[in-house]
């Protein structure tokens, strides 16, 4: 006599070599007879049509994890992951978003899996964040397969790039005096400012490309970029020299990360919110860290 | 009011936007609209100042200001909304008060109990400030997004 299966199956597949790198573990909840259940430990993912679940999902994460590293709102997250499995065929989709790592599970009719991702720093590319909405965009209407998905996909990766460092420096210069004489510094105080967040940049982006540590980086370029700013100020004969190197830093000011957390928060995800904020707390602390160390050397603002 | 101050604080503001739009990565296209999205919240803040508002106030307004014109642009302008609102508000996020807010903080540790009464309201106010002004400008660009922007996607449910 057969035992009937009436719980609940689990299976727990490790199976990170067949899938990529990242991908911790699969977890298959099936709420079926036993035929069902042996079915699916023979095939470990249910398929639709020409489409498997396990490759639904995995296309869906990969765009969810680019957003989230793309700077992109839990929302956002949400919406356009939900949008590209609802078009590759999943009936239904369900997304946790966490700071570090991403939990999906995508079904159609009875059958779902759940598939986990990690998600690596978070940064701002905007560039990037748009391709990616017109490709869930179109991948919604229908029409996709998970392979087209997966080529739209690296098309876009292959297509976006970023300004210049030239470029990027320059503007941050620019964004910084603005700011500077938004808070009331001198003329004279412009150009310091200009040169030194510039400066800044340079090397944010040479630490960045050495893996070094986000606040230690974020330390050293307030130091250094406050620091040519202050001197540079009381060589031109700045009257505002504290407030100058003040506003040399504000290109290392998390703000998107500061209004994803709010908005976070305020959409009904706190503990994202929160981890957010947190990150944004201790990026201030160590920029201000940075000035403080500067303001030491020169003596100014004591 | 005196249009000369009005015009800097825009002009500034754009050239804010327009900076850290490059940083983001938004193309050269989406540049003009960070720009135009920062002189607005700039103008809008200055007025309201001039106005007599505080500086919580002020920020709201303007980021208000923002998130509702930017809710109304079309599609396909180059940027997306996310980044105008982001790119529009970032000139009016109050680094430098939170930089003195924590340097006074760091004073007060090393001054302990000989720290002046004037260093420690300095630091609370600019902590707060930091805090409300910031918590101003996240509820001004929400509030047209949750009211104006349709829902595009409807959730398959169970």
């Amino acid at each position: 006599m057969e035992p009937s299966i009436t719980g609940p199956q689990i299976v727990l597949q490790r199976n990170a070599k067949r899938h990529s790198e990242t991908t911790l573990a699969v977890c298959d909840v099936a709420h079926e007879k036993r035929d069902a259940l042996e079915s699916r430990m023979s095939s470990p993912t249910e398929t639709r049509g020409h489409e498997s679940l396990e490759d639904i999902a995995m296309v869906a994460l990969e765009f969810a994890r680019l957003l989230m590293e793309a700077g992109a709102s839990a929302r956002h997250v949400d919406e356009i992951t939900t949008q590209v499995a609802a078009g590759l065929g999943s009936e239904r989709v369900d997304l946790r978003i966490g700071y570090a790592s991403l939990v999906i599970t995508v079904g159609v009719g009875t059958n779902a899996v759940t598939r986990m991702r990690k998600v690596a720093a978070l940064g701002v590319n905007e560039s990037l964040y748009r391709r990616l909405s017109e490709a869930a965009a179109r991948i919604g209407q229908g029409g996709f397969t998970v392979s087209k998905a997966r080529t739209e996909l690296t098309q876009h990766l292959e297509d976006s790039r970023r300004h210049p460092d030239w470029v990027i420096a320059v503007a941050v210069g620019v964004a910084c005096a603005a700011f500077g004489r938004l808070m009331g510094v001198d003329w004279a105080g412009v150009g310091p400012i200009l040169v030194a967040a510039a400066f800044a940049q340079m090397v944010r982006r040479q630490l960045a490309l050495h893996n070094i540590n986000v606040f230690i980086s974020t330390a050293v370029v307030a130091f250094l970029g406050s620091s040519l700013c202050g001197f540079a100020a009381r060589w031109v004969g700045s009257h505002t020299v504290p407030t100058d190197m003040i506003a040399t830093v504000l290109l290392l000011v998390p703000g998107v990360p500061s209004f994803n957390a709010q908005f976070d928060i305020l959409e009904g995800r706190p503990s994202l919110g929160s981890a957010r904020a947190v990150w944004v707390m201790v990026m201030l602390i160590f920029m201000t860290l940075g000035v403080w160390f500067a303001q030491g050397v020169l003596g100014e603002g004591r | 009011m005196d249009l000369l101050p009005l015009l800097h604080d825009a002009i500034c503001g754009g050239l804010a936007a327009a900076g850290f739009g490059v940083l983001f990565n938004v193309s050269f296209r989406g540049l003009p609209w960070c720009a135009a999205s920062g002189a607005l919240a700039l103008a809008v803040r200055t007025i309201a100042l001039g106005e007599g508002l505080k500086l919580e106030a002020a920020s709201f307004i303007a980021a208000l200001a923002v998130g509702i014109v930017v809710q109304l642009l079309p599609s396909g302008i180059g940027v997306s909304a996310n980044a105008l609102h982001v790119a529009g508000c970032i000139p009016m996020i109050p680094g430098g008060f939170a930089t003195k807010a924590i340097l006074g903080l760091f004073a007060i540790t090393t001054q302990g109990s000989m720290v002046p009464n004037e260093t420690l309201i300095t630091a609370l106010e600019n902590s707060l400030r930091v805090m409300f002004t910031v918590g101003a400008l996240g509820t001004g660009l929400a509030i047209p997004v949750f009211l104006l922007r349709p829902r595009l996607i409807k959730r398959a449910q169970y």
